[in-house]
């Protein structure tokens, strides 16, 4: 088990030492005769993912013990460190923006399902691309038979895009995409498509998420050995702020390590860890630290554990602030005000009953809501378990976002929760154990090296089987799961079966495209990608030259294969 | 407490295809070699042969497959078929994950075992797998 580190106490002010002294009063008068008639439900209570112990009261004592500053600590709403929010104004002058994710879309289908998103006043859109695609492979690779369209639109060449990006740009004006091992020809791909639909790249935004480090610490959709994956996503950075300096080009999905178990102190440190090695991978490339940081976005997911989440999201804007100003010597404001959307987490939601889930995403949210929510919010939906969600739980979960916004309370004055002893010794701890482990993979040789050597992998791995225990020997009651269960409940799971005709049709286009284009031009673009790759120039242009002449999502890939190799990781660095 | 096992049990965990969901397989992973068994895990984005390659050369007792993915009516059955045809047939196939219920009779046709779906016990899968392996040490010591 985890332990919060030990702390040099600050001197106790006299008040707190009368404050402790009668604390220790109460504990043996009042508190321990009564728990000697009414033992504990628990021993011990521990938070949900730290499980660290939770102590029956806290007073301003335990804030001197961790030795909690104001000015220090929290500061003021919009300044440093930014511990009470990045707004100065909180939410009273504008709220969180409030989105959904629903659902994939599949093959051709997803221009259609893009149009009317936008219909409906929607801006931005994410682009999903199939597992054949995020893990480097053409739709008609004996590997991935099965899985074309399945997960998202399957990406084979340029003219793929171009039927997908068949959209009103007068009203599009965001897209994120996420392909992350494959990132260059991915990127190239857009803006190929982009510049055939005569699109101004300075009025429109492309997010790519590039979160390679994340795919090996546990996602799993990589190609190449995580040194050449990090080189990829920077020459992928590079590019887009040399030349499309108002789009994004890197995101840190903290919100992908949550669902693989990091408990927030993990889950804050690989994240840092892993922005870090962007950072100065970046930074080689010629960039000032000012200039850089504002450029990268988090997305981070709370748990159940409503004040583990809330104290994990102020330690994030606090610790990214730390990191900027102390490591860096970042000046900018904008470089030390992080960047974050949240969500409530979908491992949290079950199967079983989903009405349930209606109330975990309403604690969730609020708890977001709480830690300050981000410029941005995203909330899952309560039947999104079972399938593609039904039209009530869109509606519902669209509600429920306005329902802790506008008739709760939280968010009418700032940062509320700050002050709570409770609240103020969790976020401090965390921040403290959070800024250990950044230090201890700083020595490893930061986050690259604790991929390579299996340090991130194993430990989710540890913490994956030790959660799991929790809930089977019944430590963690979980409704529906191991509490209240209903006997005889049927879950209903729908797998989506794929449609055998469009995964023959999308292999069929393929190979037309392969017999017309010119594949002598194609020959000599991917020798020109090989060279890059070899001579480590930045990879995108080549990539851009080859998808103009219709070089195949897969060629593309294999052409760095053959330079880079493969990454095929076994136990130690899979954490299996 | 029975007598430990002479030889502890070989088992080969596998991801089949661009199924990467590995929480599953880990907390499986974990929990056998816990309970004293030798866990091989085949790693990501595996094909069928080279599940039952690695299967035949690792001597494994049994191969153990986790889906989260569509592919399991094809992949599987394809694995139990290969592993049949390279004369490996006796080994135990067992299969996990996200499994709806109208699939199972056809991996169970295939020649797999048992199908743990996704919020199994883990004590649940190491008793089975210790009561086979009991049964299976017993038959080879009794002489023919």
């Amino acid at each position: 088990m985890s332990r919060p580190r030990d702390h040099i106490a600050t001197p106790l002010t006299a008040a707190n030492e009368d404050i402790a002294s009668e604390a220790q009063r109460w504990e043996s008068e009042t508190r321990a005769p009564y728990v000697r008639k009414h033992p504990e439900r628990r021993d011990p209570f521990l938070t949900q993912a730290l499980r660290w112990p939770i102590r029956p009261l806290y007073t301003p004592a335990d804030l001197a013990a961790c030795g909690f500053d104001y000015l220090k600590d929290l500061g003021f709403p919009g300044q440093y460190p930014y511990t009470r929010g990045t707004q100065p104004n909180g939410h009273r002058s504008k709220l969180w923006t409030m989105t959904q994710v629903t659902g994939f879309g599949k093959g051709e289908d997803w221009a259609r399902r893009a149009r009317y998103m936008l219909e409906q006043g929607l801006q931005g859109l994410i682009l999903e691309h199939d597992l054949p695609t995020t893990n480097g492979y053409d739709s008609d690779d004996p590997l991935v038979e099965g899985e074309v369209g399945r997960a998202g639109m399957a990406l084979d060449s340029l003219e793929d895009l171009e039927r997908a990006l068949d959209l009103p740009f007068e009203k599009l004006k965001y897209l994120m995409s996420v392909c992350n091992a494959p990132q260059p020809v991915n990127l190239a791909m857009i803006i190929a498509a982009l510049e055939k639909k005569g699109v101004d790249p300075r009025n429109f935004v492309l997010h790519i998420v590039n979160g390679i480090l994340i795919e090996y610490t546990c996602v799993g959709r990589y190609i190449y050995p995580p040194v050449h994956g990090l080189r990829i996503a920077t020459d992928c950075i590079e590019y887009i702020i040399r030349n499309h300096p108002n789009w994004a080009p890197i995101s840190i999905i903290s919100a992908q390590l949550q669902p693989a178990k990091a408990n927030p102190v993990q889950e804050l440190a690989f994240s840092m860890a892993i922005a870090m090695a962007y950072i100065d991978a970046t930074l080689l490339r010629g960039f000032d630290i000012d200039t850089l940081a504002p450029y990268f976005h988090f997305v981070v997911n709370v748990d159940m554990d409503f004040f583990e989440g809330i104290c994990k999201l102020r330690a994030y804007r606090k610790i990214w602030a730390r990191l900027m100003k102390e490591r860096y010597g970042a000046s900018r404001p904008e470089a030390l005000k992080i960047c974050m959307m949240t969500s409530p987490t979908t491992i949290a939601l079950t199967l079983q009953q989903p009405l349930n889930n209606i109330g975990r995403l309403a604690i969730m949210a609020t708890a977001c809501a709480l830690g300050g929510a981000g410029e941005n919010m995203t909330t899952p939906l309560h039947d999104e378990a079972h399938a593609l969600p039904a039209e009530d739980a869109i509606r519902v979960g669209a509600a429920l976002q306005h329902i802790v916004a506008h008739e709760s309370g939280v968010a009418e004055t700032i940062d509320p929760l700050a002050g709570s002893y409770y609240v103020e010794t969790l976020t401090k701890q965390i921040e403290d154990a959070a800024m250990a482990e950044i230090d201890k993979i700083t020595r490893m040789g930061g986050a690259l090296r604790a991929i390579e050597s299996g340090y991130f992998q194993q430990a989710l791995g540890r913490e994956q089987y030790e959660r799991n225990k929790d809930l089977e020997e019944g430590r963690r009651k979980w409704v529906g799961v191991n509490h209240l269960v209903l006997p005889g409940e049927q879950r209903q799971i729908e797998i989506f079966r794929a449609d055998q005709r469009m995964e023959e049709e999308q292999v069929a286009r393929l190979r037309a495209l392969r017999a017309r284009r010119d594949n002598a031009a194609v020959a000599r673009a991917l020798e020109a990608v090989r060279a890059a790759a070899r001579e480590g120039t930045n990879l995108v242009p080549p990539c851009l030259a080859a998808v103009k002449v219709y070089a195949t999502h897969g060629e593309l890939c294999n052409a760095m294969r053959e330079v880079f190799g493969v990454h095929t990781p076994d136990s130690q660095l899979t954490g299996v | 407490m029975p007598e430990a096992p002479a030889r502890p049990l070989r088992i080969l965990l596998a991801k089949l295809g661009m199924d990467t969901h590995t929480v599953g397989i880990t907390v499986v992973a974990h929990a056998l070699r816990q309970a004293g068994m030798e866990v091989i895990f085949s790693g990501l984005k595996q094909t069928p042969e080279a599940v039952a390659s690695a299967a035949i050369q690792e001597d494994v007792d049994v191969v153990g497959v986790s889906s989260l993915s569509a592919g399991h009516t094809r992949n599987l059955p394809r694995l139990a078929r290969l592993l049949r045809e390279r004369g490996a047939g006796d080994k135990l196939l067992l299969a996990g994950g996200v499994i709806p219920p109208e699939d199972v009779p056809l991996l169970q046709e295939a020649g797999f075992a048992r199908i743990f779906t996704m919020g199994t016990d883990t004590r649940e899968i190491i008793a089975y797998l210790e009561r086979w392996w009991a049964g299976k040490l017993t038959a080879e010591s009794t002489p023919a």
